[in-house]
């Protein structure tokens, strides 16, 4: 399965760097301006770009599923 | 030391001041410089005054005493923090880490008190809403971290519950937050919990319900 990445906004990004700079995994860089995971395997989805990024323009979506044998009465 | 009026001057504490009286200021406030992760000040400390960031990122938080941390305010710069002790004269209500290497103005109590000496009762009456603040604080830090879990509990088996031939649902941690009615950094720590519990297993894009009775009973 890909990896699952970090999804900026291009739109919204205003290019301030903040998630380059408090990246733990320096996974984050500015291309044209804008934020782009540019080393993917660095980034372990922490989601502290998201929680940082002034403009909203950083997404870190988790999907929410049932594990298998996690029914009833397990 | 260097000079302090062009960043004070624009800052909405200073922006009313007379030349004179920035000049007071200007004169004992003080520049400190925190590497990233060192701490500023810890709650329950005496204040050492207004705290204006100049540059840098700063995290300022409220520990409960099983731990958990509350974030208050992430200052950027530009920001003044920690006034609250600075009017009411209590102790620091919360504490400050330094996120990245930060540069940070103090200015000392008397210097901002004696900015509102000589209208005694502008002074009185800034005195109570820090306290009013002081008191707000305190209860937002205390809303009861239970019911964040049972609420989030209900949102995550709700969600589990709708994937089956339809697409799972993809929630950010803030959408979570704005769900259940708190802020994006509980949702953080009350998702640890529930791993460490182990109700859920965080899978990097994933939350996978594990066991959906330790879930059911948190509702
Ligand atoms: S923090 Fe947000 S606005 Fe700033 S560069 Fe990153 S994505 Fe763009
Ligand atoms: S999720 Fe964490 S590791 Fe990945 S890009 Fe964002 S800050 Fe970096």
């Amino acid at each position: 399965m890909e990896l699952a990445l970090p999804e900026v906004d291009d739109g919204k990004c205003e290019g301030c760097g903040d998630c380059v700079r408090l990246c733990p995994g320096h996974a984050v860089a500015l291309i044209a301006g804008k934020a782009v995971i540019v080393l993917p395997e660095n980034c372990d989805y922490c989601a502290d770009c998201e929680a940082f990024c002034p403009s909203s323009a950083i997404r870190c979506p988790f999907e929410i599923v049932m594990g298998d044998g996690a029914g009833e009465d397990s | 030391m260097p000079a302090q009026t062009d960043f004070l001057r624009p800052l909405p504490y200073f922006s009313a001041l007379s030349d004179a009286d920035m000049q007071r200021v200007e004169r004992v406030a003080l520049e400190r410089s925190f590497e990233r992760g060192e701490i500023l000040f810890l709650e329950g400390e005496p204040c050492a005054g207004l705290y204006a960031l100049k540059s840098g990122l700063v995290r300022v938080f409220k520990s409960s005493p099983e731990g958990r941390e509350q974030v208050l305010l992430v200052a950027r710069p530009g920001d003044t923090f920690n006034d609250i002790p600075v009017f009411d004269g209590g102790p620091n209500p919360a504490s400050a880490a330094a996120l990245e290497l930060s540069t940070v103005v103090i200015i000392p109590r008397d210097a901002i008190l004696s900015l509102v000496d000589a209208c005694p009762p502008a002074a009185a009456i800034v005195r109570l809403f820090a306290a009013r603040l002081r008191r707000m604080t305190t209860l937002i830090s205390d809303l009861s971290f239970r019911s964040v879990l049972s609420r989030l509990a209900k949102v995550l088996l709700e969600a589990a519950a709708a994937d089956g031939g339809t697409p799972a649902q993809r929630l950010t941690q803030e959408e979570m937050a704005a769900m259940v009615g708190t802020v994006r950094d509980v949702i953080g720590r009350a998702l640890r919990l529930l791993e460490r519990e182990g109700a859920i297993k965080m899978q990097r894009q994933k939350i996978v319900v594990v066991n959906a009775k330790k879930l059911r009973d948190m509702v």
